[in-house]
């Protein structure tokens, strides 16, 4: 650790991880409920253990990109973060809103959570991904706000790389495209329409300039390769991104009432995501190859290669499956969506933040790497969850197409329950898939506190 | 840095400029043809509406475009010429003038756009005209995403930030310029003329 | 170090900007004639073709580099162009 505020990412990374593990729990227990529909009724019905599990995903996510950018800025821009103490109060405001608006799903009923919370002054609530009460997404903007007005003063007052300018922009991006969570229009299709300009825009806009920024910094630290070689390909393949990712919102507006013109768009150009997916992991091997350094942090290394890897099979391959708009015309809405869901989550914004998380950690605690032992057993925890992730994907995909065939082809469709049972072979198999997953995750939280063999120590 | 020399007869192993820029190129390449093979098919199902449309085109605002880009693209291997005998100046002339040239570019086409749009005409009103405002309108972005580097390569070239022995930079941005000429090239006949 | 002549490669992609100019005309005239038909299709087509080979070899000096460059080049514009084709031909029965 080169710079003393950097030590504020540490919470932001322990959030994270913590929250991942509530993540995975709310995870297995829906995973049962597709397979006993009844389980843990009324206590937590279906539809708030799904917002539990996406919404965990999505704040620790954040939580893990705060981290990332507290810990990347200072070193970036050569220069002390503007307030340490702010970050840290933001860490609290941002954590307990979390876990209030959290406790508020499972105490509650939603209706009344709503009611509560001011939902009748300016309706935002009860939209997929964007369900947090009125108050939790102001505290969202405060907390945004003033985390990027301490990472844009750092900025300003530092050196300006090309890694901290396309972290910025990132998340100034994110900031700005979460303000069209408070637009909710009456019109359904114009609803929906906004809606994606949060949700798209987010996973697969802006979070992907945060990811090339993120995976960017592990690999100069990891490879000590140029950074002109490496920022030379970050732009390229942010330019890609954008340019495929923008217009690529398209493949969202296929049945939602927007204009046909749409089907073309989002066809021909989301066809095209996967192309900067794939010079990132060209990028990510190709650097590695290059390497002038032997980093003693393999399992950073491992990470790093793998988000590329997952990334591009998660989001793009499996999003490729099924973003042309004859293809989406059967697919959409059933477990093809959760496949490439899952994958391309855990590919891209998961696999990153572990690897900043792997890297960083250790740096974070006074030593360059964890001991051999150590990473041996977190490599097994890369290996574990990637692999059953893997496995969920192409079970739920087994199930999509299954489902596609049964209820919507064919002389005779089937009624969506009764396909869900032809199915059910799948979920149970997601949900055994799933534990492999949690012991994964468990020995990843585990090799952090190994204390077998010698950690290196900064020279 | 490689391939600095490219006076004589060698065969180089990477093409002129920086690498990177050629995966971009094929990028965008790769974007553009699955644009222009989805307008084949299109059209396939539509010959009737397609052939109709097609008629009400400026073909000569079109056609003069196309004389205009090539130019354009020609005085751009000009301007790397002057830089490998080290005429900065000439050089930042030459992309001076293919500047220029993408100026007249956009003024024609933004003539043909309102004559397009004042007629009513939208992405809504068919099949071929989504086509065709929404390919013209992608290309007219890379016309001016190609004229914003010309423009920083010219005033690098001004200050005589390039020499024979280093001058990547100009065929960096002279590539990216084919690739926008060599693109309405068949964009021109595909949508204009082939009927 | 280079001499300070004029690179070689000015004349042939003189002459070769003069025969682009002189196949847009040609294209644009067969458009004005309103003529129609496979024959007339595959020789605009085909002219199209010719110059995206004319401009990515000597505009963009790939005739000068190793033969991937110029493959990755000549497939895609196969590729392209013969889909369109394909896509043409198929309306005419």
């Amino acid at each position: 650790m080169q710079f003393q505020s950097q030590a504020v990412a540490k919470p932001y990374f322990i959030a994270a991880i913590g929250l991942f593990v509530g993540q995975i729990l709310f995870g297995l227990i829906m995973g049962y409920q597709y397979v006993v529909g009844d389980f843990l009724f009324p206590a937590i019905p279906f539809n708030v253990a799904r917002m539990v599990h996406t919404n965990l995903l999505i704040v620790w996510l954040l939580f893990g990109f705060m981290g990332a950018a507290y810990y990347m800025i200072p070193e970036e821009t050569e220069t002390e973060l503007f307030s340490p103490k702010l970050a840290l109060l933001m860490f609290w405001i941002f954590l307990v809103a979390g876990a209030l608006t959290i406790v508020g799903y499972l105490m509650v009923p939603y209706a009344t959570l709503a009611s509560m919370t001011g939902n009748d002054i300016l309706p935002t609530m009860g939209r997929e991904f964007l369900e947090q009460p009125l108050i939790t997404k102001v505290g969202i903007v405060i907390v945004a706000l003033a985390f990027l007005f301490n990472i844009s003063m750092t900025v300003l007052k530092g050196r300006k790389t090309s890694i901290s300018l396309v972290m910025l922009l990132g998340l100034w991006g994110l900031a700005v495209f979460f303000l069209f969570s408070f637009y909710n229009p009456s019109n359904l299709v114009l609803d929906k329409y906004f809606w994606w300009w949060t949700v798209h825009l987010w996973v697969e806009g802006v979070w992907e300039l945060i990811l090339g920024a993120m995976l960017a910094f592990v690999l100069i630290k990891v490879t000590g390769v140029d950074r002109e070689v490496i920022e030379k390909w970050l732009y390229i393949i942010i330019a890609m991104t954008l340019i495929t990712g923008i217009i690529g919102t398209g493949h969202h507006y296929f049945w939602i009432g927007t204009p046909e013109y749409w089907q073309w768009f989002g066809s021909v150009f989301s066809a095209l995501e996967p192309i900067p997916f794939f010079m990132m992991t060209v990028f990510a091997f190709n650097m590695v190859n290059r390497r002038r350094r032997e980093h003693p942090n393999k399992a950073a290394t491992l990470w790093a290669l793998g988000t590329g890897v997952m990334a591009f099979l998660g989001a793009g391959v499996w999003g490729f499956l099924h973003t042309l708009a004859p293809v989406n015309f059967f697919t959409h809405g059933t477990q093809v969506t959760a496949a490439h869901g899952h994958m391309a989550f855990y590919g891209a914004y998961v696999m990153v933040n572990l690897a900043m998380i792997s890297y960083a950690m250790p740096m974070l605690r006074g030593r360059t790497a964890n001991s051999g032992p150590a990473q041996t057993m977190e490599m097994w925890s890369f290996w574990l969850m990637t692999v059953s992730i893997v496995f969920i994907t192409l079970f739920l995909t087994a199930a999509g197409i299954l489902q596609v065939w049964l209820q919507r082809m064919g002389s005779t469709p089937l009624g969506f329950m009764a396909a869900q049972d032809q199915i059910m072979i799948f979920y149970w198999l997601r949900e055994i898939t799933g534990f492999v997953f949690l012991l994964g995750l468990v020995l990843y939280i585990w090799s952090f506190f190994c204390k077998k063999g010698e950690a290196q120590t900064a020279a | 840095m490689i391939n600095n020399t490219r006076t004589s007869h060698e065969i180089h192993a990477t093409p002129p400029g920086d690498l990177a820029i050629w995966f971009f190129i094929f990028a965008e390449l790769l974007a553009f043809g699955v644009f222009f093979v989805a307008y084949a098919f299109a059209r396939a199902h539509n010959v009737e509406l397609f052939n109709e449309s097609q008629q009400h085109l400026n073909r000569l605002s079109g056609a003069i475009n196309t004389l205009v880009l090539i130019t354009s693209s020609y005085f751009m291997v000009r301007a790397v010429a002057a830089i490998k005998q080290g005429y900065s100046i000439l050089c930042a002339r030459w992309i001076a003038s293919a500047i220029g040239l993408g100026f007249v570019f956009l003024a024609i086409k933004m003539a043909e756009f309102h004559e397009k749009f004042s007629a009513g005409i939208s992405l809504s009103t068919n099949t071929f005209y989504m086509f065709y405002l929404s390919l013209t309108l992608f290309h007219f972005m890379h016309v001016i995403l190609g004229m914003v580097i010309l423009a920083a390569i010219m005033l690098k070239a001004r200050n005589g930030s390039y020499s024979p022995a280093n001058h990547t930079g100009v065929e960096t941005g002279a590539s990216y310029w084919h690739m926008v000429d060599l693109l309405w090239i068949i964009l021109f006949p595909l949508v204009y003329v082939i009927r | 170090m280079d001499t300070p002549h004029e690179p070689h490669f000015i004349r042939p992609c003189t002459r070769i900007w003069l025969v682009l100019m002189a196949l847009t005309c040609s294209t644009f005239a067969i458009g004005e004639t309103g003529w129609s038909g496979t024959a007339v299709m595959l020789t605009v087509l085909g002219t199209a073709v010719i110059k995206v080979e004319m401009v990515a070899n000597y505009f963009m000096g790939l005739r000068r580099t190793r033969w991937l460059w110029r493959g990755i080049v000549l497939g895609w514009l196969i590729l392209v162009s013969g889909l369109i084709t394909i896509a043409y031909l198929m309306t005419v029965k």
